[in-house]
């Protein structure tokens, strides 16, 4: 009721946005417009991706546990109906905490999918969203 | 006559002979099922409908494959499909000795029953891009014929008509605008008179839920009936503007009752899927309200997409469990015409056919705590779980998968008994209070991270059982391993035939559960079986081919030897009797 009647939506409004290039670029976006892209994150949960889509440093996770509540959110609605638990089992898809696979293949596979198991959600997600996504992963334990 | 003459009258005698010699049915081969064949409780040379008649027993009238020989049943031919995405999910259908099926992508085949050759071939062009953005696709649960064509659906949105004949396209309407609502057609159409009636996924996209009455010939929309807020009374039942994005859908075949002139269809459940009001759901949280007419079974007007009659099997469903599965089962009992039809949450609902009334509520699943119990002579829930923000204590039964998934159950005239698979398993859940997911192609709206676990009372598993379709009173049962994902087909010659998830077809005494026959088909199933004739001959024909959503969940919950399954590979596969 609130949520639906604060959008607005009717059902024609556009993707939340369409940024697709590719590559990882959040170091470079602004923190201004990423606030309007994204809304929820705050600056400083952005400066906690730039630094987890370096590695799963101990830093990163450490400090992204405290402001990942976005990267959550999104999970558990986008995400959570493959990734079971959180993304701490498998479930339809893989178990996803503790990967040993790169940031460049968890955004490559956000981005792309694979064909009958992942959709794509590179036209969905922008860099900052799908950032949040990883820092979200990256701080997962089991 | 002159010479000539009696030469053309001659040659006329002989063409005509011809034709009845060489090809007695081709000459008038039907290009869409008789009404009496629809309406009769068995399917016999032809499987016409996606439930086998319109009475949806899933039953076949033909006994030359019997309890007595169904140990000499072997492969008569099998066709392999391009493109198995996802495996197999359809049930073909058969006319006139030749079976038509659909796979991933939509594509078609039709095939000559007696050896499988190919007859025509169908690929439609979809739109690429958008499928690789879907969840629920590539998949293709089934076809319809009627009108000298066949229809299926897309998951782009579009409803196409073949040629029944020649497989060439007879015209392609777009229904759905798919990049915006992200969800299109996977669910088999259901022809009705002039109209082929087909309803939209839904469930956990923000949608509406359409179903459409389509003009046969024309390919004209002539209806759309909306599940989520279609009436102004169930405009009501949705807090503020939650109607807007409420999902529902159709997403299942349903059937027609020609004597109430009702289409009946199964609805899908709300979106968000799992919604943090607790008890407080009338009043608060993301769609407050009994979310009309999600989680449904409704009574439509073929005419005229208008309502006639409904029951909400779930108000406010916040578990995910559709009313979109489950067949309508026909059946009269002491002078009273009933409707019999499985929720997915576990229960089975018998219905008064002339206005959905409560006959009774049975319980085919043992691990149940949704709801304490439902009342069998109101249908109302009784002890309603109904969730709040957090980890859900203890873990809800059935699993997100149900206890009930969409293959189709079985029912007998011969023996009386309702065929049924169940499905035990529960989930850990803990419901996140997210924001609705607004975006087209964003996938899922799901609201909860989960995960599932055995039942309390024993390790994840499946059964069959053979059961009073109306009381619910067990004769007997057969337990898997794992859940059998795929249809039932009874038979008038003793037997209940179950393709498993393992890979294995099994036939059963259709009295006693003793399993009679089975063979490996090498991949697990997730689609239908049917029975047809062909040259007089009977066939059973089953698709193999693994990967439905609820498959997936298998690897985690069984490992092998589900790990290593393709998901990508499928077969036709046709027995008979070795000769």
């Amino acid at each position: 009721m609130t949520m639906a009647g604060a959008a607005g939506n009717d059902l024609s409004l556009p993707p939340l946005s369409a940024n697709t290039d590719a590559g990882m670029r959040i170091p470079f976006v602004t923190a201004a417009s990423l606030v309007i892209i994204w809304p929820w994150l705050s600056t400083a949960a952005l400066a906690q991706q730039s630094n987890s889509l370096d590695s799963a440093s101990p830093q990163a996770k450490s400090e992204v546990s405290p402001n990942d509540l976005d990267g959550r959110k999104m999970f558990s609605s986008n995400c959570g109906f493959c990734h079971q638990d959180g993304g701490r089992h498998a479930g339809r898809g893989p178990k996803l905490s503790k990967s040993e696979r790169s940031d460049e293949f968890f955004v490559e596979r956000i981005k792309k999918g694979k064909t009958g198991s992942m959709p794509a959600y590179g036209a969905v997600f922008n860099e900052a969203q799908i950032g949040a996504l990883l820092a979200y992963i990256r701080g997962l334990d089991d | 006559m002159t010479f000539k003459e009696r030469y053309l009258a001659g040659c006329a005698v002989l063409a005509v002979a011809a034709l009845v010699t060489v090809s007695p049915t081709r000459a008038q081969a039907p290009t869409q099922p008789q009404e009496a064949t629809l309406n009769a409780e068995a399917a016999q040379n032809d499987w016409p409908t996606y439930h086998g008649t319109y009475k949806s027993y899933h039953y076949s009238g033909l006994d030359q494959i019997n309890a007595g020989n169904v140990k000499n049943l072997e492969v008569a031919w099998m066709h392999f499909p391009e493109r198995a995405t996802r495996g197999i999910q359809s049930t073909p259908l058969a006319l006139d000795g030749v079976l038509y099926y659909s796979g991933s992508y939509s594509r078609v085949w039709a095939l000559d029953g007696a050896t499988g050759r190919t007859i025509w071939s169908y690929a439609p062009e979809l739109d690429e891009e958008l499928v690789a953005k879907q969840t629920h696709s590539p998949y293709n649960r089934g076809i319809a014929i009627g009108h000298g064509n066949l229809y299926v659906g897309t998951v782009d949105g579009r409803l196409i008509a073949l040629d029944l004949k020649t497989g060439k396209q007879v015209w392609d309407t777009k229904l759905l605008d798919s990049k915006k609502v992200t969800v299109g057609f996977t669910g088999a159409p259901l022809v009705v008179k002039d109209k082929v009636i087909i309803g939209a996924q839904g469930g956990e996209w923000t949608g509406r839920g359409p179903i459409f009455g389509v003009e046969g010939k024309t390919g004209q929309k002539k209806w759309e009936f909306f599940t989520v807020a279609g009436t102004e009374e169930a405009m009501k039942t949705w807090g503020g503007d939650s109607w807007r994005t409420g999902g529902g859908g159709g997403w299942m075949p349903g059937t027609y009752d020609p004597e109430n002139n009702a289409v009946w269809w199964g609805t899908a459940n709300p979106a968000p899927l799992y919604d943090w009001a607790g008890a407080d759901w009338k009043k608060s949280g993301p769609r407050p309200g009994e979310n009309l007419y999600t989680t449904s079974v409704i009574a439509l007007d073929p005419d005229t997409g208008k309502l006639k009659f409904y029951h909400q099997e779930l108000p406010h469903d916040a578990w995910d469990f559709d009313s979109s599965v489950g067949e309508f089962v026909m059946i009269e009992r002491g002078g009273k015409k009933l409707v019999v039809h499985a929720n997915k949450g576990g229960h089975i609902f018998v219905y008064d056919r002339s206005n959905a009334k409560i006959e009774n509520v049975w319980q085919l699943v043992k691990n149940i705590n949704f709801v304490k119990s439902i009342d069998p002579k109101t249908g109302e829930l009784i002890g309603r779980r109904d969730l709040s923000e957090g980890k859900a204590d203890p873990p809800l039964c059935p699993a997100i998968a149900g206890g009930i998934s969409w293959n189709s159950g079985a029912y007998s005239p011969k023996t009386g008994l309702f065929y049924r698979i169940g499905q035990e398993w529960c989930m850990e859940l803990t419901v996140e209070k997210s924001t609705p997911v607004m975006e087209p192609m964003a996938q899922l709206n799901i609201g909860a991270t989960f995960k599932f676990i055995p039942p309390p009372d024993g390790p994840a598993r499946g059964h069959l059982s053979g059961r009073d379709p109306v009381t619910g009173a067990k004769k007997w049962e057969v337990t898997y391993k794992y859940p059998p994902l795929a249809s039932v087909l009874a038979t008038a010659g003793n037997l209940v035939f179950v393709p498993d998830a393992e890979g294995i077809v099994h036939a059963y005494n259709a009295e006693t559960g003793e399993e009679l026959w089975s063979r490996n088909n090498g991949m697990g199933h997730n689609a239908g079986i049917i029975s047809y004739t062909a040259g007089g001959k009977q066939y059973i024909a089953v698709p193999a081919g693994w990967g439905s959503l609820v498959a997936d969940e298998y690897v985690a919950l069984y490992g092998e030897p589900f790990k290593s399954m393709s998901k990508n590979t499928g077969a036709l596969v046709v027995y008979a009797l070795r000769q």
